[in-house]
């Protein structure tokens, strides 16, 4: 036995620096009585799991989800990465529906929504929707809005982008909040959303090119421009 | 009580075969696979994170982290190589310890002395007492106070092993060696075996 084979515990138990850990993968590569003892002990470590297993807050459930619904995964390292199962996609949005994003320090997770908020047209933009979010350059960006949360998810490859708005602020009696796609300063609406309305999911098209995406507050039924201050802006670009 | 080994084997290997199967579904893109699987295994991985970065937000955002890695990692997932809840265990846990060492790299920044100034905490106790129902508890308490002490700090408190060594004032390759002959000695009394 080496000397850093006796690593091993402190391995399992990420009791290791970066370099020690580096080290340590190297030396398991080729010293396969190594790797048997890390399967091991880790498995041993694992048993210790359910003494401190604790049920997690429900939302974690359709945050982890739908989080994963719309992250790609890696591909194999030895054949072609499988292609993501349409009739999953329908499933998974048609119970779900709506797409409303959860925002935390630092991570933005989706959680399902009530279906009734969505504002999900059809079950074939339902697919483009997932289509957007499974893309493979699918980027998200989200800004804080109030309480609320301003999330665009956008698929250059497909030139469309899936904007999903929560628990914004009331736009105020008689008013309602307008999407737009601004290029070269000039905004084009992509959508207004029923007046009061502050819960949203919206797919458009034509993101290609485009430097941002905004919100704003206009009268019910919507404005030509939009009027600023936006009530949210985010890079497309 | 759960103290006879019939009982701990049975603890120790019945929960994985079904995670293993779940994911290699899970590899394959499978999303009800993956539901399956959160349900499977989500509340030792939150618990797990839980008991390493303490507070029940954090813990919730460090879990979906660690889950949405398992999801995008999967293919990565080498089953020859240990059990798929053995490597979910694993990643739960070293996102659990960067985050808490994140955390306490920024707090040295401010406070230098914040390190020294922790009082040596009551870990062992604190988790042998959670563990009282558990066949794992008597396999622990087998183990030598040194070993226990090790596994347990680095294990729940996400400290490397020179720091379990400043702790516990023992030198660096005697804890080195206390963390790998204590977890073997466990391995050996809870009848775990890799193939």
């Amino acid at each position: 036995m080496t000397d850093v084979h006796t690593l091993a515990g402190a391995y399992v138990l990420n009791a290791v620096d970066d370099l020690d850990r580096a080290q340590f993968s190297r030396h398991l590569a080729e010293c396969p009585a190594c790797t048997a003892e890390v399967a091991e002990l880790t498995e041993t470590i694992a048993a210790l799991t359910p003494a401190t297993a604790e049920t997690p807050p429900d939302r974690l459930r359709a945050a982890v989800l739908a989080r994963a619904a719309a992250t790609p995964q890696l591909p194999r390292e030895t054949r072609r990465a499988p292609r993501r199962n349409a009739a999953h996609w329908q499933r998974w949005l048609a119970a779900a529906a709506a797409v409303v994003v959860l925002g935390g320090a630092g991570a933005v997770g989706y959680t399902i929504a009530d279906h009734s908020r969505s504002g999900i047209q059809s079950a074939a933009e339902t697919r483009r929707i997932a289509a957007v979010l499974a893309a493979p350059d699918a980027r998200m960006q989200s800004v804080a809005s109030g309480d609320g949360r301003v999330t665009v998810v956008t698929a250059e490859s497909q030139n469309a982008a899936v904007a999903v708005l929560a628990n914004l602020p009331s736009p105020g009696p008689g008013h309602a909040y307008q999407l737009w796609v601004i290029r070269d300063s000039n905004p084009r609406s992509v959508g207004v959303l029923a007046a009061g309305r502050t819960d949203a999911t919206e797919l458009f098209s034509g993101v290609r090119g485009a430097q941002a995406f905004g919100v704003s507050r206009e009268p019910a039924g919507g404005s030509v421009d939009p009027t600023t201050p936006l009530v949210a802006e985010l890079p497309l670009a | 009580m759960t103290t006879e080994p019939e009982q701990t084997r049975q603890q120790v290997t019945t929960t994985p075969v079904d995670v293993d199967e779940l994911m290699s579904q899970v590899a394959d893109g499978d999303q009800d696979a993956f539901a399956a699987l959160y349900d499977a295994v989500a509340p030792r991985v939150y618990g797990l994170i839980r008991r390493v970065v303490r507070d029940a937000a954090l813990a919730e955002e460090v879990a979906q982290e660690a889950l949405v890695e398992v999801w995008r990692n999967a293919s990565r997932f080498d089953r020859a190589r240990g059990s798929a809840a053995g490597w979910i265990f694993t990643i739960a846990h070293r996102r659990a310890v960067d985050r808490v060492r994140a955390e306490q790299a920024a707090t040295e920044r401010e406070r230098r002395t914040a390190r020294a100034s922790v009082p040596f905490d009551d870990v062992v106790e604190e988790v042998t007492a959670r563990l009282e129902q558990h066949a794992v508890r008597r396999c622990l308490d087998a183990l030598t106070r040194v070993q226990r002490e090790a596994i347990l700090l680095a294990y729940y408190r996400g400290l490397t092993y020179p720091e379990v060594a400043d702790r516990l004032g023992a030198p660096l390759p005697t804890i080195k060696t206390r963390m790998r002959d204590g977890l073997i000695r466990l391995r050996d009394c809870l009848g775990v075996s890799w193939r």
